[in-house]
């Protein structure tokens, strides 16, 4: 993985009015600080949670059923708001988007399931498409990137085929074709293996690996410990609403060993650009 | 846009044929009666307006009184012709073909003249006005204008408009509801389809659109079969209608104007575009992001 195609595929286009903002290349992908989530008062989900996630990473995050792994997912893509802390995307405050920035958020994030959110008498190729029709662009382009996309998680031919009928192993497929069709700055996995056998699981996993290979920052959450054994990826266990960092990544021991494998996690990087913050949200 | 409105209408084809003949059966209704309103509409133009004045003259008046007076009510400017009828003549018109009539004594006929106004010129209160101004002459003994007849036409034609009305409030209401409840079971039925799309950075409206348009699609679709099958009835019994209603009346039936369908449709299709709004509205607000 190397730094300049990881600045190739990100993209950050979320604003309404497309301005670029060039120093959002320059932060961390995702940071997390102090976030609170509450449903019920005397339990909260999240307890304010810091995680900074560098573009180009892989990150496990794992933790007991109802920990909050999926919350914190579902607040990345703004499917629901922080009562507390905030979450900057590139560099942007998620919470802060208005209600028209919110599509172009998720326009920059794959989003992968357990249970695959596929629209079942729709084909594949359907399903795969709607992510980048969503975006206007031609026919001709979404069958070409279709194709592609299809082509890299092994489902080439299989376009026409009703989602409805595949098997578990390829409606996630297809579902991670979906996800990574608009070459997102970030792909989040809740639970994807969480409907498949060990086998399946660990081809899905393999196919996240590939994914990652790319240049694509993948946020894994999963309960299987099996799978978090065999890559040695950064992990973030989360507990009784906290984030704990369990394991570094591959880069964080490269920078140990002499800064030759990538990016730094950056923890400590300061992304507190009020300016930048300010300007476009309401 | 348009292909997906139509890929949403082919999954759940029986529901929307269903609503579609629902929407038609009313539209065909309302259409119906826009249909009656419109023809007699055209009877009352027809025998309601005000081209006819009899002036009865008083027992004996004199030859060159009678056609003095003639003379004077042809050049007022309202009356196209004036003609004296006699009681002979009266006699003899009112008499052929009844042999009663025809022996009857020929005083019991009053002298007439009889006015044929200009319609262009003829408004109802002038019609009273050049009436009351008639009566004041002194070998006048009473004018007919034949306005009872009228004012009980139109009485009728508003009566018949305030129904249609009402028919056409209701129709309206029907064709809102049985869109809009379309709508929520093809939002209700496809919801995993709008969870994909808002999850993929859909803009609400690239949600909502086809929705939108599948409901002017209801509507509009609803009132062209309506349109189509008072059409099929029309000219299908159109023979019927000139042979009794045609000679009776005197006027031949009309279909409804191409302004009148194409307004049936418009309507038909923003009908069926509002209640999928309001469907949309209740739908959508509440679904998960």
């Amino acid at each position: 993985m190397g730094r300049s195609r990881v600045s190739t595929a990100f993209r950050p286009h979320f604003r309404p009015e497309g301005h670029f903002d060039r120093s959002a290349s320059h932060k961390p992908i995702l940071v997390l600080e102090g976030v609170m989530k509450v449903y019920r008062a005397d339990a909260p989900v999240l307890r304010r949670v810091d995680l900074t996630v560098e573009r180009g990473e892989f990150v496990f995050i794992t933790g007991p059923s109802g920990a909050g792994k999926s919350t914190l997912l579902r607040l990345v893509y703004r499917a629901e708001t922080v009562d507390e802390g905030r979450i900057l995307f590139c560099g942007r405050d998620v919470a802060r988007l208005t209600d028209e920035s919110i599509p172009h958020l998720r326009r920059n994030i794959g989003v992968v399931f357990q249970d695959f959110r596929l629209v079942p008498y729709w084909t594949v190729s359907q399903n795969v498409a709607v992510a980048l029709e969503v975006m206007g662009l031609s026919p001709r382009v979404v069958r070409s990137r279709v194709a592609l996309a299809l082509e890299r998680v092994g489902l080439d031919g299989r376009g026409e085929d009703l989602a409805g009928v595949l098997s578990g192993g390829e409606q996630q497929r297809v579902s991670i074709a979906r996800a990574i069709v608009t070459e997102p700055a970030i792909v989040l996995a809740d639970e994807p293996t969480g409907n498949l056998d060990p086998v399946l699981a660990l081809d899905i996993l393999g196919l996240f690996e590939e994914i990652h290979e790319g240049g694509t920052t993948v946020l894994f959450a999963t309960h299987d410990r099996s799978l978090l054994e065999v890559t040695p990826r950064r992990l973030i266990v989360l507990d009784d609403g906290r984030a704990i960092e369990a394991r570094a990544g591959l880069s964080a021991l490269g920078g140990a060993l002499g800064g030759t494998l990538g990016p730094d996690h950056g923890v400590d990087i300061d992304v507190r650009d009020d300016e930048l913050l300010e300007a476009p949200l309401h | 846009m348009f292909s997906r409105a139509l890929r949403g209408i082919r999954q759940s084809l029986g529901t929307q044929l269903l609503s579609v003949a629902t929407v038609a059966l009313a539209l065909f209704c309302m259409a119906g009666a826009l249909l009656l309103v419109e023809n007699a509409g055209a009877m009352v133009r027809r025998w309601g307006a005000p081209v006819r004045m009899t002036v009865y003259l008083a027992d004996g008046a004199s030859g060159s009184g009678v056609e003095a007076l003639r003379s004077a009510l042809a050049a007022l400017p309202e009356v196209e012709s004036a003609r004296y009828v006699s009681p002979a003549d009266a006699r003899a018109s009112l008499g052929h073909g009844d042999d009663a009539l025809a022996d009857a004594p020929v005083d019991l006929f009053p002298a007439t003249i009889e006015l044929r106004l200009v319609p262009a010129a003829m408004t109802p209160s002038r019609l009273g006005a050049v009436a009351d101004r008639v009566r004041r002459l002194p070998t006048v003994t009473g004018v007919e204008t034949y306005r009872g007849f009228t004012d009980r036409l139109r009485a009728m034609l508003t009566g018949g408009r305030a129904a249609a009305g009402f028919l056409a409030l209701g129709v309206l209401v029907c064709v809102f509801a049985v869109v809009s409840n379309t709508v929520r079971m093809s939002l209700q039925s496809r919801g995993r389809e709008i969870e994909v799309l808002r999850l993929v950075g859909a803009s609400p409206g690239y949600v909502r659109a086809p929705f939108l348009l599948e409901g002017a699609f209801l509507g509009v679709f609803g009132a062209l079969a309506a349109v189509t099958l008072l059409g099929v009835f029309f000219f299908g019994f159109r023979y019927q209608f000139d042979q009794t209603l045609g000679l009776a009346l005197g006027v031949r039936p009309v279909f409804l104007s191409g302004w009148v369908v194409l307004g049936l449709l418009t309507g038909g299709g923003a009908l069926g575009a509002l209640g999928s709004a309001a469907a949309l509205q209740r739908g959508l607000n509440g679904a998960p992001t």
